[in-house]
This record gives C-alpha cells, sequence and structure tokens, in this order.
C-alpha cells in the first residue's frame, strides 16, 4: 500500500495541544527554559575557560601567530607570505637588542615600528603613541621598571644595546613617546623608534627578518612550519611554534575545560527526569490520545513528527529564555573562574555562538526524550488497549471501599488517607531518595566550603600581610636592580606613620664578588657533592641550571663565589631565621646588633648546610665579618631575580644599619608590613595612593584573600551547582509526585463524593495524605543527611589533602532551607489540587473521558 | 466475493484465575456489499470481533483478511494506512479527538492521508445527521448523540469501503437511531459498502441482510 503520510497535520494538532493545556504547557517552558539555562550556562563556561587557557598559553609564547621564523632574507620572507597556507604574515626588522645587566632574563629588541607585529604581539602603547620624532621611543612596562625610567610622556631614556649587525655594545638617549602594559611580552617584546632612527641608528643592518605567519588551519605546527618551508626550498632557517597549539596543551585545555562541558549530562538527564515528571502528569490521557489518533489511521511517522514538533513547540520560546539566562550567569561567574582578567568580562571578550547552538540541541533533546517516555506504552500497545490505557482496574474496587466508608468520621479519613499513600509508596521512595542524594551531596559540600579557612590560606601564602617590592623586583623575570632606589626614605616614612601598622621590616641585597680559603668551602663542598635519601649527588640534581654549574665549580677550584648582603630588619628578620631543618651556632640578638657579625644562609637539609663554617670571617664591602649562625635560605623572603652569575651563590644577613653605612646609595628591595586587620580597607586605599605610577609592586593581603575566596568557588562552583541542581529536581519531583497523585484521582473522588463524601472531608483526606507524605520523607532525611555530612566532614578534615587550609565547622544549611519548602508543599499542594479538583462537577469529572 | 475473512480467531484478557476468554475461535466471513448485524449479551465479545476486524487489535490465534490481505501480516505504517483508508470505525465510546473540532475531527482521517473530500457527499452525510450547525464546536460541548452522529460521520467521510460501527446508535433516541442505521444501510447500498454493524436493538438488526449473535466469544445460532 502507498504510504501517503500529510505532515502537516501534526502541526495543527500540536498548536490545539497547547491551547488546550495551557498551564502544563507553561510549566513544562519554565522547566526547558531552566533546562536550557544550564546548559547555555556550562556550555559558554566551558568555551570561555578553554579560550581562555589558550590565552594564557599565547600569553606565553609572547605573540599570536601561529609560527615565527627567525633570520629570514627579504625574499624568504615574501614567498612565505605568499604561500597558499598562509593566512597572514607580520614582520619584524630589529636593529639591536636591550643590552642592560638587568635586562638579562628578558629579550627586548630595538626595531622600526611594525603596526602589524606591535598588533600580533600587543606590544601597542597603550599610554602615548608610537614614535613620530627622530628620538622617540616607546617602551613596555616591565623594560621601564627595570630601568627605573618614570612613566612620563618626554622622560629621558638611556639605553644600553647591542647590534644585529656585529657591532660593539652602545648607549643612546631617546625620549620616552609611549608605553604598555607588558602582558604578553613578560619574556620577548619590542622597543620601537622610528624607521629614520633605525637606518640611522644601525645603517648596515643585515638583511634578517623575523616573521610571524598565521596560517588557514593551526593543526600539527611543527610539521606544518618544516613543511612551508620544504615546499619554498628554504635552508637553515630557525623558527618556534606557538605553544597555545601545542597538541599537549590543547588536550590538557580540553581537559582542564572537560567538567564544565561534563555538567551537561548530569544537566541532561536531571532535565529529562524533571520535563518527565512534569509531562508524566497526564501521561495516561496522552497515551488514550495517542492510541485514538492511531486508531484513526496515525502512521508511526506522523506520530514521531507530532512528538518532535511538540518538543520544538516546547522550547522555541523556553530556549531563548534559557539562553539569556544562561549567558548572564556566565558574564556573572566567569571572571571568578578566569583570573587576571579584570578589564574584560572573559564571557564577553571570547563571546560564540556555539554554546547557544549545543544548548538549544540539548533541551530540544532533553524535551524530545521526555515526551517519549511519557508516552513509551503507545508504540508497544495496540490501538485498542491504548484507548483504554490508565483506566485501571485497582479503581474499581477502591469505589465498593469508598462507600462503605464515605459516612464515617474523621479517623476514618485519616485510615483512608494512609491507604491512598500507601498506594504511592513507589512514588514516594524515589521522590525521597533523589531529595536524600541531592542534600547529603549539598550538606557535604556546604560543610567542606564553611570549613575552609582564610586565615590559615593567607598565613600558608606569605608571611606578612603586605608585601612590597621595588619596580625592578616586581616579577621573577626582572633582574634586580639596587640602583632603582623606587621605594624612598619619604615612601617607607610614611608607612611608618600609619597608625594600624604594626610591624615594618625591610630588606636590601646586593650581589658583592667573595672568595673562601680551602678550609673553609669545604664543608659547602662536602654538602653538594654528598649524596641526598635517594642516594643522587646533590649537586647533579642542579644540572638543569648551567649557571649554577659554572659558579660552583669556580667556587670549588679557586674559591670565589657571588656572595649577597642582606640587609635586613624586623619582620624580615624572624622570617630569615625560621627554622626550617638543619642550623649551626646560634642566634644572639644582641651580638648581632653589634654589626660584628653576620649569618650565613644556604641550601641545608637535615645534615648539612652549604654555608661557610660558623665562626669563618668573610669580607664584605671592605668590613669584616664573623659568622654567628648558619641557616636555611628562605627562597620566599624577597621578590625578583638576582643575576645569573649569582645562581650559585651565598646569603649573608646583616642588621639594616649595617648595610646602609656598607651601600649608603643602594634602594629597598621589600618591605613586609603587618597591620591590625581591621583597618585593612583604609590601609590598602592608602597603599594604592601612595605606589601609583611608580611602578612598586604589592602583593596585598586582600590580593591572598581574594585568591583565596576565588579558589574556593572554583573549587565548590561546580559540585554546589550540580547539588543544587539535583536538588531542585529533588524538590520538582517531591511536589510532582504529589501534584500527579491527586489529579490522577479526580474520577475516584468524584465516586466517592457522589457516594455521599463531604467536600471538606475529602479535603481533610487529601492534606493528611500530603502530611503523611511529607512527614515520612522529613524523617528520614534529617537523620540520614545530618549523619553523613558528619561522618564524611571528620573524615575529610582527618584524612583529605584538600584540608590543609581548612577548620572544622559543621553546617547542615541546605537542609534547614529545604525542610521548610518541602513540609509546606506538603501541606499547600493538596489544598491546591482539592481546589483544581473542584472546579468541575461531579458529573464531569464522572463522565471525563 | 468475500471482503472480510476471520478464521478460528482466539484472544483472552489478563491470566491466571481472571482470565477471560473475551473470543474463543470466531469463524465469520462477510461478502462484498453485505449488511451484517452483530448482536449477544453485554461482555460477550463483539467489541473485541470488531477491533480486530479494524486492525485495532491483535489477535492470540487465528487470521482475520479484509480485501483478502491478512492483517497480522502488515507492518505499523501500513496498518495505519489500512485503518485510514479500508475502515471507517464507529467508536462505542466515540473516540473523537478532543482538541479539534467536529469539522476537524470529520476529516481528520482524509487529513492523515493529505487527501481532499468530496464536498458533496460530505454536507449530504453531515445534514443527514444534523451536525450542520455544530461544525465549529469542541467535542467536549456536544451530548452524547451528538458525538455519536460525528463519529459516525467521520466513519463515512472517507468512503471506506468496509464499515465497522459498534452501537452507533446507543446514545441516541429511537427515532434518530432509526435514521441513522438507515443512514448506514443507504450509504451501504449506495455506495456499495460493506457494513458490520453490533446493536443490541432488534429493530434495528432486521435491517441487515444478515444477523449474526455472539455468544460467550464464539459465533451462536
Ligand atoms: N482490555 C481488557 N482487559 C481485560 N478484559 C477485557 C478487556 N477488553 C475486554 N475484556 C473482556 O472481554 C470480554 C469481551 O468484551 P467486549 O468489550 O468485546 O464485550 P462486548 O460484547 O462488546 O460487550 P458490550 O455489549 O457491553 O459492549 C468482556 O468480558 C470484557 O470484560
Ligand atoms: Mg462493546
Amino acid at each position: 500500500m502507498l504510504e501517503n503520510n500529510n505532515l502537516k497535520i501534526c502541526r495543527k494538532l500540536v498548536r490545539r495541544e497547547f491551547q488546550f493545556h495551557k498551564a502544563r504547557s507553561i510549566l513544562l517552558m519554565g522547566a526547558i527554559a531552566l533546562v536550557s539555562m544550564l546548559c547555555t550556562f556550562s556550555f559558554s563556561l566551558g568555551f570561555v575557560i578553554r579560550d581562555g587557557l589558550m590565552y594564557g598559553h599565547r600569553i606565553q609564547y609572547g605573540s599570536l601567530s601561529h609560527i615565527l621564523y627567525y633570520g629570514l632574507n627579504d625574499s624568504q620572507a615574501s614567498a612565505l607570505a605568499r604561500h597558499g597556507d598562509v593566512k597572514n604574515t607580520v614582520s619584524l626588522r630589529a636593529v639591536g637588542v636591550l643590552s642592560d645587566d638587568v635586562m638579562e632574563y628578558r629579550s627586548v629588541k630595538l626595531a622600526a615600528v611594525s603596526p602589524d607585529w606591535a598588533e600580533a604581539t600587543e606590544a601597542v602603547p597603550v599610554h602615548g603613541r608610537m614614535p613620530q620624532a627622530d628620538d622617540e621611543i616607546a617602551l613596555d612596562e616591565l623594560t621601564m621598571q627595570s630601568l627605573a625610567i618614570p612613566p612620563k610622556e618626554g622622560e629621558e631614556v638611556v639605553l644600553r644595546w647591542t647590534p644585529v649587525d656585529g657591532g660593539a655594545e652602545r648607549t643612546d638617549t631617546f625620549r620616552l613617546c609611549g608605553w604598555w602594559d607588558s602582558g604578553m611580552g613578560a619574556t620577548e617584546t619590542c622597543a620601537w623608534i622610528t624607521q629614520a632612527t633605525a637606518r640611522r641608528l644601525c645603517p648596515d643592518a643585515p638583511d634578517s627578518v623575523t616573521l610571524g605567519v598565521t596560517l588557514y588551519r593551526p593543526g600539527d605546527l611543527e610539521a606544518q612550519a618544516k613543511e612551508l618551508l620544504y615546499s619554498l626550498g628554504i635552508d637553515g632557517v630557525t623558527y618556534t611554534t606557538n605553544l597555545a597549539y601545542n597538541n599537549a596543551r590543547l588536550r590538557r585545555i580540553g581537559t582542564q575545560s572537560m567538567p564544565y562541558y561534563m555538567i551537561n549530562i548530569v544537566v541532561a538527564v536531571c532535565g529529562i527526569l524533571m520535563v518527565y515528571s512534569i509531562v508524566r502528569i497526564s501521561a495516561g490521557r496522552n497515551v488514550r490520545f495517542y492510541g485514538r489518533i492511531k486508531s484513526l489511521g496515525m502512521s508511526p511517522r506522523q506520530i514521531a513528527r507530532f512528538m518532535s514538533q511538540q518538543a520544538a513547540y516546547l522550547c522555541l520560546p523556553a530556549v531563548p529564555v534559557g539562553w539569556l539566562l544562561g549567558f548572564g550567569l556566565c558574564i556573572w561567574v566567569s571572571p571568578h573562574v578566569l583570573l587576571g582578567m579584570e578589564r574584560h568580562n572573559p564571557a564577553l571578550l571570547y563571546f560564540s555562538p556555539l554554546p547557544f547552538v549545543f544548548s538549544g540541541l540539548l533541551t530540544w533533546l532533553v524535551t524530545w526524550a521526555a515526551c517519549v517516555m511519557s508516552v513509551r506504552p503507545v508504540s508497544e500497545l495496540c490501538p485498542a488497549e491504548a484507548m483504554r490505557f490508565g483506566n485501571d482496574s485497582r479503581m474499581r474496587c477502591k469505589n465498593r471501599q469508598a462507600g462503605r466508608r464515605g459516612r464515617r468520621r474523621r479517623t476514618e479519613i485519616s485510615l483512608m488517607a494512609l491507604s491512598g499513600f500507601r498506594r504511592e509508596k513507589g512514588r514516594t521512595v524515589l521522590s525521597a531518595c533523589s531529595l536524600l542524594l541531592a542534600l547529603v551531596l549539598l550538606c557535604i559540600l556546604w560543610t567542606q566550603y564553611v570549613s575552609a579557612d582564610e586565615e590559615k590560606y593567607v598565613k600558608a601564602f606569605s608571611y606578612s600581610d603586605y608585601l612590597i617590592a621595588d619596580a625592578s623586583a616586581a616579577t621573577g623575570l626582572q633582574r634586580y636592580n639596587p640602583w632603582s632606589c623606587s621605594i624612598t626614605p619619604e615612601f617607607m616614612e610614611a608607612l611608618r606613620r600609619r597608625e594600624e601598622v604594626t610591624d615594618v621590616g625591610t630588606i636590601r641585597t646586593m650581589e658583592v664578588p667573595m672568595s673562601a680559603d680551602e678550609e673553609e668551602r669545604a664543608q659547602a663542598v662536602a654538602f653538594y657533592e654528598g649524596r641526598e635519601q635517594d642516594g643522587t649527588v646533590r649537586k647533579e640534581t642542579m644540572s638543569g641550571l648551567p649557571d649554577w654549574g659554572t659558579g660552583y665549580e669556580k667556587f670549588r677550584e679557586t674559591g670565589e663565589y657571588i656572595g649577597i648582603a642582606v640587609g635586613v630588619d624586623g619582620l624580615a628578620l624572624s622570617k630569615a631565621l625560621e627554622d626550617s631543618g638543619y642550623a649551626g651556632g646560634a642566634f644572639d640578638a644582641e651580638r648581632f646588633d653589634t654589626g660584628k657579625y653576620v649569618v650565613a644562609a644556604g641550601a641545608s637539609s637535615t645534615s648539612g648546610i652549604s654555608t661557610l663554617p660558623v665562626g669563618s670571617r668573610v669580607e664584605i664591602g671592605g668590613r669584616s665579618f664573623e659568622i654567628m649562625a648558619s641557616v636555611s635560605h628562605q627562597s620566599r623572603l624577597v621578590t625578583g631575580s638576582d643575576s645569573r652569575e649569582a645562581e650559585f651563590s651565598l646569603s649573608y644577613y646583616m642588621p639594616a644599619w649595617v648595610y646602609e653605612q656598607l651601600f649608603p646609595d643602594s634602594g629597598i628591595r621589600n618591605v613586609t608590613v603587618n597591620i591590625d586587620h581591621n583597618s585593612q580597607k583604609e590601609f590598602e586605599e592608602f597603599l594604592c595612593e601612595l605606589t601609583r605610577d611608580s611602578g612598586i609592586q604589592v602583593t596585598m593581603r586582600s590580593d591572598f584573600q581574594k585568591n583565596f575566596r576565588n579558589a574556593l568557588l572554583h573549587n565548590y562552583m561546580i559540585p554546589l551547582f550540580v547539588g543544587g541542581v539535583l536538588l531542585l529536581i529533588g524538590m520538582l519531583n517531591y511536589g510532582n509526585a504529589l501534584v500527579s497523585s491527586m489529579l490522577v484521582r479526580g474520577k475516584e473522588l468524584a465516586v466517592y463524593e457522589s457516594l455521599g463524601m463531604t467536600r471538606s472531608q475529602i479535603r481533610r483526606m487529601l492534606v493528611w495524605e500530603g502530611i503523611l507524605y511529607g512527614g515520612v520523607q522529613i524523617f528520614i532525611i534529617v537523620p540520614v543527611t545530618s549523619g553523613l555530612t558528619w561522618l564524611w566532614g571528620r573524615w575529610w578534615i582527618a584524612h583529605s589533602a584538600s584540608a590543609w587550609c581548612a577548620t572544622w565547622r559543621y553546617s547542615l544549611l541546605p537542609m534547614w532551607v529545604a525542610l521548610p519548602v518541602l513540609a509546606a508543599a506538603a501541606y499547600v499542594i493538596p489544598q491546591c489540587c482539592f481546589r483544581i479538583l473542584m472546579k468541575e462537577s461531579v458529573m464531569e469529572r464522572l463522565c471525563a473521558v | 466475493m468475500d471482503i472480510i475473512t476471520v478464521r478460528n480467531l482466539k484472544k483472552c484478557y489478563g491470566s491466571g484465575e481472571r482470565q477471560v476468554r473475551a473470543l474463543d475461535g470466531v469463524e465469520l466471513t462477510v461478502s462484498k456489499g453485505e449488511f451484517v448485524s452483530v448482536m449477544g449479551a453485554s461482555g460477550s465479545g463483539k467489541t473485541t470481533l470488531l477491533n480486530m476486524m479494524g486492525g485495532l487489535d491483535m489477535p492470540d490465534e487465528g487470521e482475520v483478511y479484509v480485501d483478502g490481505v491478512n492483517l497480522s501480516g502488515l507492518r505499523e505504517s501500513e496498518l495505519a494506512v489500512f485503518r485510514r483508508r479500508k475502515v471507517g470505525f464507529v467508536f462505542q465510546e466515540y473516540n473523537l479527538v478532543p482538541t479539534l473540532t467536529v469539522e476537524e475531527n470529520i476529516l481528520f482521517p482524509l487529513d492523515l492521508d493529505g487527501s481532499a473530500p468530496e464536498q458533496g457527499f460530505l454536507e449530504e452525510v453531515v445534514s443527514l445527521l444534523g451536525l450542520e450547525e455544530r461544525m465549529q464546536s469542541y467535542p467536549h460541548t456536544l451530548s452524547g448523540g451528538q458525538k455519536q452522529r460525528v463519529a459516525i460521520a467521520r466513519a463515512l467521510a472517507a468512503k471506506p469501503p468496509v464499515i465497522l460501527a459498534d452501537e452507533p446508535t446507543g446514545s441516541l433516541d429511537s427515532r434518530s437511531g432509526q435514521n441513522v442505521a438507515g443512514l448506514l444501510k443507504m450509504a451501504a447500498e449506495h455506495y456499495h459498502r460493506t457494513l458490520v454493524m453490533v446493536t443490541h436493538n432488534r429493530e434495528l438488526a432486521q435491517l441487515a441482510d444478515r444477523v449474526v449473535y455472539m455468544e460467550n466469544g464464539k459465533i451462536g445460532k
């Protein structure tokens, strides 16, 4: 027989279905909007996180280009630019490299302005502009801070640099015309001058271009980079590829953003359950409806179409609402998940339409699956059976009982309620289980969340409330410049005058060449030639640092080494002396203050230390000191880096006033400050004001607090979110089971009524049923949830590594919030159902099709 | 020529002690153009038999041939087409689609098939059944008798070769009942349709060419 399926009829049926069951449809749309919101949120967040991590890797690489080729000549560069796989290129022609000592950890090229290159490496002046006049220069902030150049237009800039044409190092003077935040250029960036200046400074610059290449398809960059050179027959050119596109990194990014996509599985499953539990209320009616249209000749294809259109019809208004809400949530949350992006909201910066497409599809699927699930019997039953579906037999035998019981008094009403409640045992258990699952999860997470201890966390990360760093020691990529002096005596004066300041410490350092005789260096040599517990020779573990190796060998053979004179006082001194493993000699504050003694610091283990022995004499800055004690070197004492030469070095702590006498012109490297925490806000405002535009780096107590809160959010947001969704679903299930157990009995209640039961008796019966239903579940939930939470929490505090900054606080807040809602619902829902049921007359309900 | 052949049809509902033999070896043939009345006590299996002939239920044993086709050999989609083109079913409980108007209900089987109704014939049926005034109403606003008449109009609209009517006059007064039965008979004769009608009314049954009696799931004498 020829099938002739008119599919248009489906649309009409869908529309009518909607008109006839408005309340239910709107409820469904609400649930669907919720699903769509959750999907949009987690997809968007996953995307934002992925893009944010990618951006982080690109910052590390220092360029947005996929491949960088070095040392090309002009014809090679233009050949590459014309290649079919290449989307676009940016090129740089450097005339030299800044060669000041303090620049040794970074590579800053002196180059003629290349706007494309500047764009691709985010080296575009944010303040001021690119150079236009002959002696103008634009720099990045890190370079300016290292060289102690104040951020002011027109400021004089004296640069030591080495030309690329092989000439000797030279010094030139420029005027500052613009600067930018170093962001992407932490390790490598440019100092921009005009074309004319570049030609003047380095007229014989070789034909050498650095080319940044962006490809159409950024996959397997190593292979593509090689293939490009091979296909053009270019030889002997070096290149690097962008780490952000490295396969292993991409995979890692994938795994890092995976949890956010994974939420969607939970959302989908919960969503199906939620939508299903709403649709299920009228499942019987729906099955009969499908049986009816099937008996009139609706084909399976038409029925399938009908269902999918129904899902689409429900999704159409609900999904956009979910999109908006979900994306809004993402905008709100993403800055807390992707740190260090204060300027732009990551959700807006990395906006992509894909999450919306995905969430739309997923939501539709969820709706469709729930609709299909609810009418599953249709496909298994013959139309004749489907049409009778749900007019179940158990009702018939109830009728008789109702007849006998209807006229009795109150106690019997509660008995009837009990039997009604018993009939819904399955649903009650299901609802209690889903509620339990959600509440136990939430309470456990909540207890962990409130147990997290900010004080413990902050203490673990910083020994003082504030750590202030000289501009040239703001990051580890900068070599500390003792002459930068951005922390001025006036600054210290202002700081000390603040009332809330309880403790101040300063640290000054200076690298000085020193030497030790054979006897004196024996202890240190023995330490490094000795073996660690696992059997490896200690000096071998340092093989990753070639400069250290050179320094050590020199020390071992000749006794010459770099000593670091450290002038410390206050808080910093106590940190420096903090016990950590081995200590030799004894520290005596009074003798230390005489200025005749120093404390030696070096690498240590439980059995040895790399310093000269206690009692040896050392000469620093022309003055002789006796080593009073030796302690383990505290790496977190100072910020910034020492020179490469000082990779192998020994530190000598001396009182600040002695240091000042020895090196009167050197600046302060770090200042540590403790304050009265009650005035934290005022003090931070004061500090911000004091350090504005000075390049001074302040690590604030509030930074750690912010980190702590963000870490907390990062750790608990997703689980709490999932728990919240589960609870919501559990609550909906709870309400739904109650509603549907009552609404499907319209006919049964009509029978009771027609047999003489009064309305108030019916109402009482329903309310009793609700109270029983809610009471039993609450009775189970309270002890189980509190018990499990307590057990798990104690175990977690005692054994989990993630509890290192936690103090046990037992809280069942989520449960205390949920319980009143559950109790109220158990009382209110039956009343509402009663009202709805009683709207129709007895006859209408008895005859209901 | 036989259009419906029912052979050794058996159907049980339930299991164990509560098992009910709704059909217990029914044998029946209906020739093309014939008008057969089915009578029998309540619960004797009349509706079950009609359902089997309309492809709405599957027998446990035995076969049903309609127009030479074995119904148990059809796939779901073929059954759907069979239901909408080959038979017009008047259900004992009307089975109107609640979300469609009377007119849409009547045209539903045609709409499913994507074919157009024969206008003249349709108007004639509608006016004979006295439904002109209620064409735009929804089923829940109709009386039992009106619903029954809509169900009859729906069964006739697609001009199917076989009409199966399960107590089509159960909710009508005896006068309307006579009219409706007359209409069915006329339609059957006029358009050469086959008509199987279940009824409890002896008078109406006499309109048929043949009356069969059912008893405990069997065709009696
Ligand atoms: N789905 C079912 N489940 C259980 N028993 C059924 C089912 N459908 C029908 N029956 C039983 O099968 C027997 C035949 O039912 P059927 O509906 O065919 O009777 P009927 O002759 O049409 O009666 P009536 O004149 O009252 O309509 C009855 O005993 C009925 O109880
Ligand atoms: Mg019957």
